[in-house]
């Protein structure tokens, strides 16, 4: 991509930033809320993008990283006292470890091995925070002492989702990605052509647990109160995959379309349906795998409204 | 045998001598484990149930493995299925007042029928896609089925009381007639779909279509039809699953998500696509869970880790699993 292209894409990053930024004192308790939850999930979406998306590798127990990240956010602030700014930093290297730690034997699996071995690994996880009482509380879940937060949490993650969108972006147009791509279109000729699989598999692993975990913290902040099955929730990872499914997974902007609309249109239709809204979403599902496989992008790429190129 | 597949299989051997004698090692450590004659009179009785238990299991794994080996699809709304047999048995039981083992006959035709029309609406596009779109398909499938069924029936959760007597099978060991029973029929039902498998020219067929669809197709298989076939057969062995679930265990429209992961470590553990090693696997796992909840305190959550501590390590040793399936 040529420089000024690159030079536009940050400027308009830049330009979201400043709204955004400038926003909250317009917003409503609500609808900050809304937007807060919108970006965390720009962030999730992103960073499972990173590792399924480039790569290939479908972590289908991405939620993981993100319990992981809340817990320990909870445990530090509730039973040691710190600040809750600074459990996002142990948050991360501690997804980080973890990644590379599950990742290294995981990531030999391929297909759909690896897809179950993370759903099993997510699972396992729920049951150890569960078990682990004397760290985690249990099944009881662990409160927050109860403190005004909507504009700190607001402007984290406003942080947090500018950094995963740059990180998201760099690698994207990178060599780094551009060998991601190599080994998921055909890992035995990277191999060949002398790309160390296993390492860029490993380092696109750990830079997708990163973020999902800092979100999972500041989220766990801004509820105040988690537990095994709220911050363990398969359908987060189910909401990761769609999200980047529907804006076309494996490009920079296809997540962070598909989780604005994919959250949006949960938001409203829970609003407006509160019994019949988890059947549509089971449905919606269905029809967006079923349907489009490649995502809104791929759908208009078919009609030639864009040209291929031309997103990333 | 290449050397690296027997090398496999005893690393596969030692983990699971590790895995069944790490809940007598933790019970040993809580004094969960005594060494008289009442405690091993219990160890009998949990060993013998999970057995039983395993019967059940292994056949509604079968469903699973079969999809698996045919198309490559996983099928994540499999435990959703067995939920479902489990409400229809219901039904059957307390609206229409049929006997639960009575209502297979009019249950399974139904469970086939779902599962060809399944097959023609949503999985015919999604076989040879990448894994994520089934994944994600048959996940949507199982949300909607699990929250129809909450919208229907509630979260309550339901029981049928059905054959609760004990009985005395040897001196020390008794258990549930309902148990009993329903080992019997998991194993007719195994019996019988194996004979088929093996012996008629469908099952033939379909054996077939799994080694390899393409060239099954050059040798004049309908492979079409061998999906539908296929998907049908696996809905109604979850649901035959289900109904034999529902007479021993209280089950509400959440459950299903368990049974899904069992069935997944089941068929893992045997080896994908594996119909033996499906039965094998399925005896293991519902032992070891036993195990895990007779010495294991707080052991609720403990077994629910059986089952993802066993199908991750057997992915890691030998992903084929113990039959060593190649990969196709």
């Amino acid at each position: 991509m040529a420089t000024h292209e690159h030079v536009r894409n940050v400027l308009l990053l830049a330009a979201l930033a400043v709204v955004l930024a400038v926003l909250p004192p317009a917003l409503s308790v609500y609808l900050k809320s809304f937007v807060m939850f919108t970006m965390m999930y720009v962030v999730l979406a992103l960073s499972w993008n990173i590792i399924s998306g480039f790569t290939g590798y479908t972590s289908f127990g991405h939620v993981a990283f993100y319990g992981i990240g809340a817990y320990t956010c909870a445990v530090l602030v509730a039973d040691h006292g710190w600040h809750w700014i600074s459990t996002l930093v142990v948050a991360a290297a501690l997804a980080v470890v973890v990644a590379v730690a599950i990742g290294y034997p995981v990531l030999r699996l391929k297909g759909p091995y690896f897809a179950i071995a993370m759903l099993g690994t997510a699972e396992g996880t729920r049951v150890v925070v569960t078990v682990w009482d004397s760290l985690t509380h249990g099944g009881l879940g662990i409160s927050f002492p109860s403190v005004e937060n909507s504009l700190e949490t607001y402007y984290a993650m406003l942080v947090v989702m500018l950094m995963t969108i740059l990180v998201a972006y760099i690698v994207g147009h990178s060599r780094f990605g551009i060998r991601l791509n190599a080994i998921r279109e055909d890992e035995g000729a990277a191999e060949v052509l002398g790309i160390n699989a296993t390492a860029y598999k490993l380092a696109a692993f750990a830079l997708s647990a990163m973020f999902p975990a800092v979100a999972g913290g500041i989220q766990a902040y801004k509820v105040l109160y988690i537990d095994p099955p709220s911050v363990f929730f398969v359908q987060i990872t189910i909401a990761m995959a769609l999200m980047s499914m529907l804006g076309g997974k494996g490009t920079v902007i296809g997540p962070v379309v598909g989780a604005v609309l994919l959250y949006s249109a949960q938001e409203l239709t829970w609003v407006n349906f509160p019994t019949a809204h988890l059947i549509a979403y089971g449905l919606f599902i269905i029809v967006i795998a079923r349907f489009m496989p490649r995502g809104l992008i791929g759908f208009a790429i078919d009609r030639g409204w864009v040209r291929k190129g031309m997103v990333h | 045998m290449e050397k690296s597949d027997v090398r496999s299989l005893y690393l596969l051997a030692a983990f699971l001598v590790c895995a069944y004698s790490l809940p007598f090692l933790i019970g040993i450590q809580f004094g969960t484990v005594r060494a008289d004659e009442q405690w091993f009179a219990y160890l009998a009785t949990v060993v013998f149930a999970g057995i039983l238990q395993g019967g059940v299991y292994a056949m509604f794994a079968v469903g699973l493995t079969l999809i698996f080996g045919v198309m490559r699809i996983i099928n994540a709304a499999h435990g959703e299925m067995v939920m479902m047999g489990a409400y229809l048995t219901w039904v059957a039981f307390f609206y229409l007042g049929v006997d639960p083992l009575l209502a297979l006959v009019f249950t399974l035709p139904i469970a086939f029928l779902l599962g060809v029309a399944l097959q023609k609406v949503l999985l015919n596009a999604v076989v040879g896609q990448p894994e994520l779109t089934a994944l994600l398909v048959t996940f949507g499938l199982g949300l909607t089925m699990i929250y129809v069924a909450e919208l229907i029936f509630t979260t309550d959760f339901r029981t049928i009381p059905y054959a609760p007597q004990t009985v005395q099978v040897t001196r020390t060991i008794a258990v549930g007639q309902n148990k009993l029973i329903s080992f019997v029929m998991a194993v007719s039902i195994s019996a019988a779909v194996y004979l088929f498998l093996k012996f008629s020219r469908l099952g033939k067929a379909i054996r077939a279509t799994a080694l390899n669809a393409e060239v099954a197709m050059v040798c004049g298989i309908n492979v079409q039809r061998i999906y539908l076939v296929t998907t049908g057969i696996a809905v109604a062995l979850a649901v035959a699953g289900g109904a034999l679930v529902s007479i021993q265990f209280g089950f509400n429209p959440e459950t299903g998500v368990v049974y899904t992961l069992q069935a997944f470590a089941i068929v893992i553990l045997g080896g994908r696509g594996h119909y033996v090693g499906a039965l094998i696997g399925g005896l293991m796992l519902a032992v070891l869970e036993n195990l895990v909840s007779l010495m294991i305190p707080n052991g609720t959550a403990a077994v629910e880790l059986a089952a993802y501590g066993l199908m991750i390590f057997v992915l890691l040793i030998r992903p084929g699993g113990l039959m060593g399936v190649k990969e196709a």
